[in-house]
């Protein structure tokens, strides 16, 4: 079996070789990366062999009439290959060695940390590379998938074209870790991406008066979907009294903003965080 | 009467000085000229899904200027040093093996006459990759011990994947590929 294969290989390459220009030199129309290929010579007597190409640049003595052996380590980076064989004069051929099936899939996605529920925020380039890290041009499909947990937010067949595929989506609803995968055959490669509460919705302040002042903080902040906004967004609470106004910046911890604000009279306090309004605060001056 | 022979003999010998240096230098500025000329066009028409901006294309341009011309400066002189800034991963490596393939060999290529047309054919969504096809045409000669053993006019076709570095833009993976 193995030897009829190997017939019909050699049969192949001896069909499919070509014959470079008028000269005698029979070099195979393509190679794949990494396999061994040979070229016949034709005559008698000593002659210099070259082979120039991508990655080697070699030069051997050669006795014509004898094949040329073209070992796969000469062979694996994908490019033009010209092969000269100097006597008297000398006698040229060229070929390509292709990218080997894929053996690496270089995977690019962004960003890293996005906020939920925003349209065309997610998006990743996939490029298959052969062992020997040449770049696969023809087509093949790469599976994009991103799951929340174990809930498939997005999936999505994509074809390469010269080498490429890509995918752009909106982000989910719900903040957490999302895996993005990018599969082929039996190739994956694996990103994370951070989903984030989104900006904060209903945003509302309770406040007592205590001795020194005010004490106000914020009901536990979610976004519109529901998740909870991050610790350390800052929340910045507006303090309006008959004498002035005073403003104070605080993080979010465990969910709630808090703040102390030192106002006597009666005073209106306000609550803000980005570009988001809370209710506003009606407190009676200091009995 | 011997003064003025003497000074003819004086400006004989000046303007065959002049000569030969006036035909050494035609003959060294030729040769820098002929590796230094390396034309590129680049057409981002295509380029999708992100547009290219026009300081980008300018990069761009400039860039693979400087990297075909490290290329020919590096194989030509058989260093290394060139490849060093214009090129990355296995771009790099190619190159790298190529070069030092030659020190062992004595073999040394000239790209000369280099023209490129350029078309970026893929620009990532994020502005992190760019895929661009270069239909390029130029003399090839590869000398043996400063032998020439082949000189030919080559039409080739590469593609070509470029990523934005600190300072430009850097060849990651630089692929000859049969006329599409």
């Amino acid at each position: 079996m193995h030897r009829l294969l190997f017939i019909c290989a050699a049969l192949c390459l001896a069909v499919c070789s070509i014959t470079a220009g008028a000269q005698d030199l029979r070099v195979p129309a393509s190679v794949t990366a990494g396999d061994e290929a040979t070229i016949p010579t034709t005559g008698s007597g000593k002659a210099n062999f070259y082979l120039v190409g991508p990655g080697v640049s070699r030069k051997s003595d050669l006795t014509l009439g004898e094949e040329i052996h073209l070992q796969g380590q000469e062979l694996r980076n994908a490019g033009d290959y010209l092969v000269l064989v100097c006597s008297d004069t000398c006698h040229s051929g060229t070929f390509f060695v292709t990218a080997a099936k894929p053996a690496s899939l270089a995977f690019l996605v962004h960003p890293s940390r996005v906020p939920v529920g925003l349209g065309d925020a997610v998006s990743g380039v996939a490029l298959p590379f052969d062992q020997f890290h040449n770049l696969v041009l023809s087509p093949a499909t790469v599976n994009f998938q991103l799951t929340a947990g174990d809930k498939s937010q997005f999936s999505r067949p994509v074809r390469t074209q010269n080498g490429v595929a890509w995918f752009r989506t909106a982000s989910g609803k719900s903040a957490g870790a999302v895996q993005v995968i990018a599969s082929l055959e039996d190739l994956s490669s694996k990103r994370a991406v951070q989903q984030v509460a989104s900006d904060p919705c209903n945003l509302r302040i309770t406040g007592q008066r205590i001795p020194i002042g005010i004490l106000v903080q914020t009901e536990p902040v979610h976004d519109c979907a529901g998740n909870v906004v991050p610790d350390g967004t800052i929340v910045t609470f507006s303090a309006t009294e008959a004498n002035g106004k005073s403003t104070v910046d605080a993080p979010i911890k465990q969910g709630v903003a808090r703040a102390k604000i030192e106002a006597s009279g009666e005073t209106v306090v306000s609550v803000a965080s980005g570009v988001v309004m809370g209710n506003e605060l009606r407190i009676g001056a200091k009995p | 009467m011997s003064s003025i022979i003497t000074s003819k003999i004086y400006l004989r010998c000046a303007q065959r000085v002049a000569w030969i240096a006036a035909f050494l230098c035609a003959a060294v500025f030729s040769s820098y000229g002929a590796d230094a000329a390396v034309q590129v066009q680049l057409d981002t028409k295509k380029a999708s899904p992100r547009a290219v901006e026009s300081l980008t294309e300018r990069g761009i341009l400039r860039d693979y200027r400087f990297a075909w011309t490290s290329i020919a400066q590096a194989m030509e002189a058989n260093t290394l040093d060139p490849l060093e800034g214009p090129f990355a991963g296995s771009a790099k490596q190619m190159l790298r093996d190529t070069v030092v393939s030659q020190q062992h060999s004595g073999l040394t290529r000239q790209y000369l006459n280099q023209s490129h047309r350029l078309e970026a054919v893929f620009y990532a969504p994020e502005g992190d990759v760019m895929e661009l096809h270069d239909s390029a045409e130029y003399d090839l000669r590869i000398s043996d011990g400063g032998k020439i053993i082949h000189d030919e006019h080559v039409v080739m076709h590469f593609v070509v994947l470029m990523t934005p570095g600190a300072d430009r833009w850097v060849i990651r993976q630089l692929q000859a590929t049969p006329q599409s």
